[in-house]
């Protein structure tokens, strides 16, 4: 936990060292908004309506330090209920993630559009329940096994990295409508006493590999502070 | 750039749609295997002729319907306690007065392992014991059995 936490700070440092670097001026001056920008991640109510398996909430934020550079975070909660062949479980729970971003597109003017990649440290703590399962006989002989009362196990967590890829467009005077992809990584996984953890609320659906794939719409207001 | 945005939402909903992708292909549920030995030399495999299997009060169990075989893997009822089978064969010929059954009971505990996501969970069984009422099945071994968890070889010999 510790050591991530270094390397976070080592992550920052680099950034502030980048954020004194001069930019050589133009003839013309353009100013850039500087600000602290929210949004929220529409994706998931929209899931929750399709989906009555999935329900979520999920706010992003980031806060721009230099041209190119942002500090980034999203910060929220899901509900999963998983169904499978043979069980049937719910996750739930609440998640962060933290770490940058880096605008790799050159806008032109005064225009703010972004296609950006970025890297997070991500951690969530969660609850899994399973709700049913049939037990596996491997032939239709005999019928399996069926339990139908609830297990469930507190205090799960897990601790993962994310790579993402996006692009924010600024549709009106600092609104933005985003979209992101994000693949992820699992550093360490609680898992429960004889069954799995299948789900991680922010991290998503957990492959064979221990590896998570993810994605976000979002709508994003930035509050400016300064203009330079 | 409007044109790029579309085609990453496009890109974005067909990647969400794939899951559901892996099968089960790692054992599950063990099956009693019955493997059958030569009474006079107890090391020879001997195979039984038109063997049938069914459990108690079921059908005959499709793979095992008059077939000539040297081992049998037979399914347990997980949901219960004890599992009954009657073995028919016929060594003679293929006539109803030459038909010979014999019955074996099997009795154990059940626990469930987790296995994977497409598998789900296996039942194994513990402290099983196992009794005849011979007939064409002279002797067997073992009669009893600390844990049957999996089927890469025979649980019980069977001599006739």
């Amino acid at each position: 936990m510790l050591k991530y936490f270094i390397s976070f700070c080592l992550v920052i440092t680099t950034i502030s060292n980048f954020a004194q670097e001069k930019e050589s001026k133009d003839s013309i001056s353009i100013k850039n908004t500087y600000g602290f920008r929210l949004g929220i991640d529409i994706s998931k109510p929209i899931m929750g309506m399709i989906d009555s398996n999935s329900s979520g909430l999920e706010f992003v934020a980031d806060y721009r330090i230099s041209k190119n550079w942002y500090i980034a975070a999203e910060l929220g909660t899901q509900k999963e209920i998983t169904v499978e062949d043979y069980t049937n479980s719910t996750s739930n729970g609440s998640f962060y993630k933290i770490g940058f971003n880096y605008n790799a597109y050159e806008n032109w003017l005064d225009m703010n559009n972004e296609i950006f990649v970025g890297f997070r440290y991500a951690t969530s703590s969660f609850e899994q329940t399973l709700n049913s399962y049939t037990s596996n006989t491997g032939s239709d002989y005999f019928s399996g096994n069926t339990l139908s009362t609830p297990i469930t196990t507190k205090g799960l967590n897990a601790h993962w990295t994310e790579f993402v890829m996006g692009i924010k467009v600024e549709t009106f005077k600092n609104l933005f409508l985003g979209f992101s992809f994000s693949y992820k990584i699992m550093l360490s996984l609680k898992q429960p006493t004889n069954f799995k953890t299948l789900y991680v609320p922010g991290f998503n659906r957990v492959f064979e590999t221990e590896t998570g794939f993810g994605f976000n719409y979002t709508v994003s207001y930035t509050i400016p502070f300064i203009s330079k | 750039m409007k044109k790029t945005i579309i085609y990453i939402l496009l890109f974005a909903f067909i990647f969400s749609a794939c899951e559901k992708d892996d099968i089960c292909l790692l054992p599950t549920t063990p099956k009693l295997v019955l493997r059958f030995y030569d009474n006079t030399s107890q090391t020879t495999v001997k195979k039984v002729e038109r063997l049938s299997i069914w459990a108690d009060g079921k059908d005959i169990i499709s793979n095992y319907k008059s077939v000539t075989l040297d081992s049998v893997a037979i399914p347990l009822n997980v949901n219960t306690s004890q599992t009954i089978y009657h073995l028919k064969t016929n060594s003679v010929n293929g006539n109803i007065a030459n038909n010979a059954t014999s019955t074996i009971t099997i009795n154990y505990t059940t626990a469930e392992e987790y296995v994977s996501r497409s598998c789900g969970f296996k039942t194994i069984f513990n402290n099983v014991t196992i009794t005849s009422n011979n007939g064409w099945i002279q002797s067997f071994t073992p009669t009893s059995l600390t844990t049957i968890n999996n089927q890469t070889s025979a649980h019980v010999k069977i001599f006739h």
